[in-house]
């Protein structure tokens, strides 16, 4: 069929024509939209336009719905002291990216070219495909630092820093500080790590590996064995190891770098075997989950590492935070993480917007950010650049008792050791 | 060990129970039921809301979801598409149930958000962990041992497991239901031959099916909490047993499912020895799934391809160019024309990436187009060209041979995935590419120098010379080159020699090897073809991201594309090109216009899924194709009408209506799609009296058996029973009303016993005593598979069970076809005795001499005609042979246009001077 062929061509020659036509004015474009033009996308004289990404309905069926709440929450209260410098946050509420990288880049899509927003904040999900064009189109973006888009990408900012360095940077020791203050030292103390069978997992054993051993526990078993799909239906075979790993006893703690249903298995599963000691994960910080008596009993006694103050704290930044979720809520709503993301997130916006001033541009926001500092806050002392690298190394530990988080281990900052 | 043992036993136990849906399903329908995880989750989610939502006890919800709703929903799935998904191709069955998996979750996920906007008290139905089960909350455990331990979900599961795998049993092997379930499994159209509704038992397994799957969701509430995900991954390791079972056998599918449960356990432990390969424990149970499909897979035919899907006809066929491409090239042009017209940045940027996955979504075509088999592994090919790809780059190599090497790596992937095909095909085939797409998900995409962590690789947009791509525009004209030169070229590579050769081995591996196409070397070729064009359009795709990770394209992704794929329809490439727009726009364009849901996009998609279930071709082909019907139709009936009014002169063809004739076909004309095969038949059978229907192969005998016995509905003409117009009645009606055929090749069941093969027909045991007393060289061997019995004993039992209870009417189709001629004559024995008994027989034979002797007429069919009918004393030789040869209705023989279908049904070539005789009717000649 070569007369198919070359009638294809025929159709084809004027659309290549065109492409080579549009180059010029490519490269013209790309150089206008650099900031410090007239016009900034997102902004006027009254408003800031933000928007947000989360994912709220995923196949996995776990949303993050509640972290849009969160960020609402703070920037109503932004909005109601007079907003920044005298802008108002017109925040549009979060796109729903349902954990497929396809969505994510198409809600980013959304926001910068049709929405035409200023930055985005909060961004909560575990896909961030959308990173590479905040990149190019100079958005600021704002969420949860566990994806490595998130770290070294200029735009990007982590609401606790970024949360997986890379080696070279430095690990921070706050959970192994908590951990020492619960179990009265490190000291020939063993701990065993487990973490899922991926890529991701195999990085975290890595992490914490040299994390613990620096802060002087004996790490006697660290693998990633556990199957990342799906959480195991059934963990018997996974448990047996770690039970003798300790010469034959079972270790002194037992740290889970996993996702809460996997946590859920492997606690249930430890404690169906008889198992006495300290129990600890990153991930279970979610009054939720008091809300069912199977959780509640699976996370009995395990102490939570989270990188923020707890619910529990009596700052008033936390008050604070109370109110303003409840008045955005416009109900008593069960606290949970997602809010903190959300407002956090919002929050580290804001106070960089209000370091940037009145003349509220791409370029005076990144100049901004370059050098910002505080302290005090719920997610510790703040800090960029170096925020780009690591967290910002302070955590508390709550624990799970009678039904009810208490904090064991105050929210305080920490040293780092260098990632090898 | 022992610990391991007895919780192994407790996934296993869901295992088995969704093992043992799916192969009901299987057996009922034909298909595999890729949603199967989805009505779990559904019950689940269903339990969850009434339960932890409204309040509703445990127990009684949980048996009302099991017994009643869950069941409901299978016979309603059934009745509106699973019924008639058993009739079309492969790939629509896969694709339609691939539909419904993605849709059904997000249909219970909508109705939740509907009702809590209605303000009922429901829960949001987010994912949730330690749900409550149907037993207490929180669970009770029990230490058996030390370190052994049981809690009370275990133990719920186990019983009700138990009590199922019973149950099942006496349900299948000990009553009539459970006699015709095994039955339709065996030969689905007999047992509507034998008065027996397939599509009420199709409704009934599916509805078990449904049920099991309920079962196992209400059960595994606590496990897997409200994850579709894991449901459906639960479910593709459940697959494995079925597998085991063979999609047959339902004690072989449960017991593998326990073992199945126990072993992954087992490996979990003692796997050890893979601690360095990351993702090895992950992949587990699809390393088994994979063995399992390639070991135990039967060669039931020739490895490969799916045999029912025949390509369908081409209703363009003979248009001019213009016509075929012309609105198809415009619609580019215009497309390209927008991109710097009409469309903001935004729309730009979603037409772009449409058109990029559409590059994807074009390797389809091939394998499932061209090829007809179905890849569910094109995500992986993808992501591993455009890994490849991201670590060249970012080791400096430029864009375009970054992309060659990234499109070389997926057709060297491909060609691998391609070597089950040698060996497997059809549902298996498409089974074993999934399973190979998780391994390389698990295990390949986890090794930290391929995907370099949770990063992935940058992918810029080339630039090459004046041209950036790094606008969405550019980058949106460049892909529509792109697809352009990809449809072009496929539709170049369909009309080569090579694509000939592609379709050759797609219709007929054996006839291929017989013309010297390599069949292995060809579906090598198909994959190699396929996988590299998928990953040059993933290495696209990842270039409009600007940035490649490992998880970016999953196995289950792979599964949706494919679905919106064949949804558009895989009959030509654009259509592919057409669904890549619509993937990247409906969602858009709903949010835009009609609903802020994210789920109702979700479920726009499964439902075009299911219309295949009517439109097997798509949605794109739809439309042409009902209007081609329409017009054919339209032009239709008067060349179907004409023979009838011609009325050629038939000798002794009764003109005045019989009332006390048992079967009369008046003027019948049928045939199969577009092929006319009998042409105004008229025939007479009376109580106690034989006809002899003689004909040459290919005359349209067993057309008139079918349209007899309802199996084929005539175009025009009627049939009556017993004076009773029933032309528009199946078999099922017919063969209760005691018209019963008994079609070529024995009427039995080779999976049933002999003692079952009679309770068919004689549902009362003193009557198949009876029987046996008359047979008693079948009652020696009343327990043995009436497969294995010689043909002769086949035929015996298929015609002792009428004996018993004489039809009025009784078509046998060749009785003595491949007998012993001893044998022969104890079969026209048995029907000489059922004439005896008061049946009207219809005896249709090609080797007249020895029916001869038993007729009491005799009517000779010659293309699709009765050349001569008498009674048995008129016939002379000459007739005979003249009817043979087809000539006797008339002696023109004008050329004449060739029927639309060159073969007919049941397989036999027309003989070139038959097939002129066939066709001749005068519109067919005048008619453009």
């Amino acid at each position: 069929m070569p007369r198919l062929l070359r009638a294809a061509m025929l159709t084809l020659i004027p659309l290549t024509l065109v492409v080579s036509c549009n180059s010029a004015s490519t490269a013209g474009k790309s150089g206008s939209s650099d900031g410090g033009a007239a016009s900034v996308r997102g902004v006027t004289d009254d408003s800031i336009k933000v928007g947000g990404i989360v994912s709220k309905t995923t196949t996995s069926g776990y949303s993050k719905a509640d972290t849009d709440l969160g960020a609402k929450a703070r920037f109503d209260r932004a909005n109601a002291e007079g907003g920044v410098n005298g802008r108002k946050i017109d925040y549009l509420g979060a796109e729903d990216d349902g954990q497929d990288p396809a969505k994510n880049l198409a809600a980013a899509r959304t926001l910068v070219q049709r929405e035409k927003v200023f930055a985005i904040a909060p961004m909560s999900s575990v896909t961030f495909s959308a990173a590479g064009f905040l990149k190019d189109q100079q958005v600021p973006v704002f969420g949860w630092g566990t994806i490595p888009s998130f770290c070294d990408q200029e735009y990007a900012y982590g609401y606790n820093g970024c949360l997986v360095p890379r080696p070279g940077h430095n690990i921070g020791l706050s959970w192994q500080d908590g951990l020492k203050h619960v179990m009265g030292g490190a000291k020939g103390k063993s701990v065993a790590l487990v973490a899922n069978d991926s890529d991701a997992g195999k990085f975290g054993i890595r992490t914490y590996k040299q994390g613990f051993a620096a802060a002087g526990f004996k790490v006697t078993y660290a693998k990633s064995t556990v199957p990342a799909a799906a959480a195991p239906s059934d963990w018997s075979g996974y448990i047996g190891e770690i039970m003798k790993s300790d010469g034959g006893k079972a270790p002194d703690a037992v740290v889970s770098v996993m996702q809460t249903p996997h946590n859920i298995g492997l606690f249930t599963a430890l404690k169906r075997a008889g198992y006495k000691g300290t129990l600890t994960d990153p991930t279970d910080y979610d009054p939720g989950l008091l809300a069912k008596k199977t959780t509640r009993k699976a996370l009995d006694g395990v102490y939570v590492f989270i990188q923020n103050e707890p619910f529990q704290s009596t700052k008033p930044a936390m008050k604070q935070f109370k109110a303003d979720i409840k008045k955005a809520a416009g109900e008593d709503k069960p606290l949970n993480m997602h809010m903190m993301t959300g407002y956090l997130s919002a929050d580290l916006f804001l106070a960089i917007a209000e370091k940037a001033g009145k003349d509220l541009t791409t370029k005076s926001f990144q100049q901004a950010a370059d050098g910002f500092k505080d302290t005090g806050t719920m997610a510790g002392e703040r800090e960029f650049p170096k925020g780009h690298e690591e967290s910002f190394n302070c955590g508390a530990l709550v624990r799970l008792k009678d039904g009810t988080y208490e904090v064991a281990s105050k929210f305080r900052c920490s040293g780092t050791v260098p990632f090898k | 060990m022992l610990d391991l043992i007895l919780s192994g036993l407790v996934s296993g136990a869901l295992y088995a129970l969704l093992a043992t849906g799916l192969v009901l399903s299987y057996s009922a329908s034909g298909l595999f039921n890729f949603a199967h995880g989805a009505t779990a989750f559904l019950t689940a989610l269903t339990f969850y809301e009434l339960h932890s939502g409204l309040g509703w006890p445990a127990v009684p919800t949980a048996l009302l979801l099991v017994l009643v709703v869950a069941p409901a929903l299978g016979w309603g799935l059934d009745v509106l598409m699973f019924r008639k998904l058993a009739k079309v191709g492969q790939s629509a069955q896969i694709v339609a149930t691939i539909g419904l998996l993605v849709a059904l979750p997000a249909l219970g996920l909508w109705m939740v958000e509907l009702l809590t906007d209605a303000g009922a008290p429901l829960k949001p139905a987010e994912n949730q962990f330690g749900l409550p089960g149907v037993g207490p909350d929180p669970a009770v455990t029990w230490q058996l041992l030390p370190g052994v331990g049981i809690d009370s979900n275990q133990l719920i599961t186990w019983v009700a497991t138990a009590v199922v795998a019973v149950a099942l049993w006496v349900l299948l092997r000990h009553t009539a239901l459970g006699l015709r379930l095994r039955a339709a499994v065996d030969n689905r159209e007999l047992t509507e031959l034998r008065g027996i509704s397939a599509d009420r038992l199709s409704s009934v397994a599916w509805a078990l099916s449904s049920m099991l799957a309920g079962l196992a969701g209400v059960l595994a509430t606590p496990l897997l909490g409200l994850s579709a995900h894991d449901y459906t991954l639960f479910l593709f390791v459940s697959a494995t047993a079925a597998v085991l079972g063979r999609f047959a056998s339902i004690p072989l599918a449960f017991a593998g499912g326990l073992g199945l449960g126990v072993l992954q356990n087992l490996a979990a432990e003692y796997a050890s020895f893979a601690d360095d390969i990351t993702g090895f424990r992950t992949a587990v149970p699809f390393v088994l799934l994979f063995a399992g499909l390639l070991l135990l897979t039967r060669r039931q035919r020739t490895a490969g391809t799916a045999a029912v899907d025949a390509p369908p006809p081409d209703y363009l066929a003979g248009m001019s160019w213009g016509r075929r491409w012309g609105p198809w090239a415009v619609a580019g042009l215009l497309l390209g024309i927008a991109f710097y017209t009409v469309t903001t940045p935004f729309w730009s940027g979603l037409l772009a990436q449409g058109l990029a996955i559409s590059l994807v979504f074009l390797s389809f075509t091939i394998v499932t187009g061209i090829g007809a088999m179905v890849s569910l592994a094109q995500a992986a090919f993808v992501t591993a060209a455009a890994l490849t790809a991201g670590l060249l780059m970012s080791h400096g190599v430029p864009f375009f041979a970054a992309a060659l090497a990234g499109t070389a790596v997926a057709a060297l992937l491909g060609t691998v995935t391609a070597l089950p095909a040698l060996r497997i095909g059809g549902r298996s085939l498409a089974l074993a590419t999934l399973a190979l797409a998780f391994l390389a998900d698990q295990v390949l995409f986890q090794m930290g120098w391929l995907r370099n962590g949770d990063t992935g690789w940058e992918i810029p947009r080339p630039v090459f010379g004046p041209v950036d791509l790094s606008d969405d525009r550019a980058f949106g004209v460049a892909m529509l080159v792109l697809a352009a030169l990809c449809v072009a070229g496929l539709a170049w590579l369909r009309g080569s020699a090579l694509g000939r050769a592609m379709l050759a081995v797609r219709s007929a591996p054996s006839a291929a090897t017989a013309v010297g196409v390599s069949v292995a070397r060809t579906k090598l070729l198909l994959f190699a073809l396929s996988a590299g064009l998928a990953g040059f359009g993933g290495v696209m795709y990842a270039s409009y991201n600007t940035r490649i990770t490992a998880t970016d394209f999953t196995a289950m992704t792979g599964l949706i594309w494919l679905a919106v794929v064949v949804a558009a329809g895989l009959r030509r490439p654009q259509f592919a090109v057409v669904a890549g727009l619509v993937f990247a726009l409906v969602p858009h364009v709903m949010e835009e216009y009609a609903t802020e849901s994210t789920h109702l996009p979700v479920i726009l998609f499964g439902l075009a899924g299911l219309a295949l279930a009517n439109d097997p071709d798509g949605y794109c082909a739809a439309v042409p194709t009902r209007l081609h019907r329409r017009r054919a139709t339209a032009a239709g009936p008067p060349a179907d009408a004409a023979p009838a009014a011609e009325a050629k002169p038939v000798p002794d063809t009764p003109q005045k209506p019989d009332t006390t004739a048992a079967l009369s076909l008046r003027g019948v004309s049928a045939g199969y799609d577009g092929a006319a095969v009998l042409h105004g038949v008229s025939l007479e059978l009376r109580a106690g009296e034989v006809l002899a229907l003689l004909g040459a192969n290919g005359a349209g005998k067993s057309t008139l058996c079918k349209a007899a016995a309802g199996l084929l509905r005539p175009t025009t003409g009627e049939v009556l029973v017993g004076g009773r117009d029933a032309t528009r009645e199946g078999p099922v009606k017919r063969s209760r009303d005691g018209v019963v055929l008994v079609p070529e090749g024995r009427g039995i069941f080779p999976s049933l016993s002999i003692d079952e093969n009679l309770a068919l027909h004689l549902p009362d045991p003193a009557a198949r005593t009876a029987v046996l007393d008359r047979f008693p060289s079948l009652a020696a061997r009343r327990r043995v598979l009436a497969g294995s019995l010689s043909g002769g004993e086949q035929q015996m039992l298929a015609l002792a069970a009428l004996l018993e209870r004489p039809p009025a009417v009784l078509i046998a189709d060749e009785p003595s076809l491949g007998l012993a001629p001893k044998a022969a004559d104890e079969a026209f024995a048995l029907l000489a005795a059922l004439r005896d008994a008061g049946t009207a027989l219809l005896l249709v034979e090609e080797k007249a001499v020895e029916v001869l002797g038993l007729a009491d007429s005799v009517a000779y069919l010659a293309a699709g005609r009765v050349a001569w009918h008498g009674p048995r004393s008129e016939v002379d030789t000459d007739q005979l042979t003249t009817a043979y040869l087809g000539l006797a209705a008339d002696g023109d023989s004008e050329p004449v246009q060739d029927p639309p279908a060159e073969v007919l049904p049941d397989g036999a070539p027309l003989p070139r001077q038959e097939r002129s005789g066939e066709d001749r009717t005068d519109e067919e000649v005048i008619r453009p």
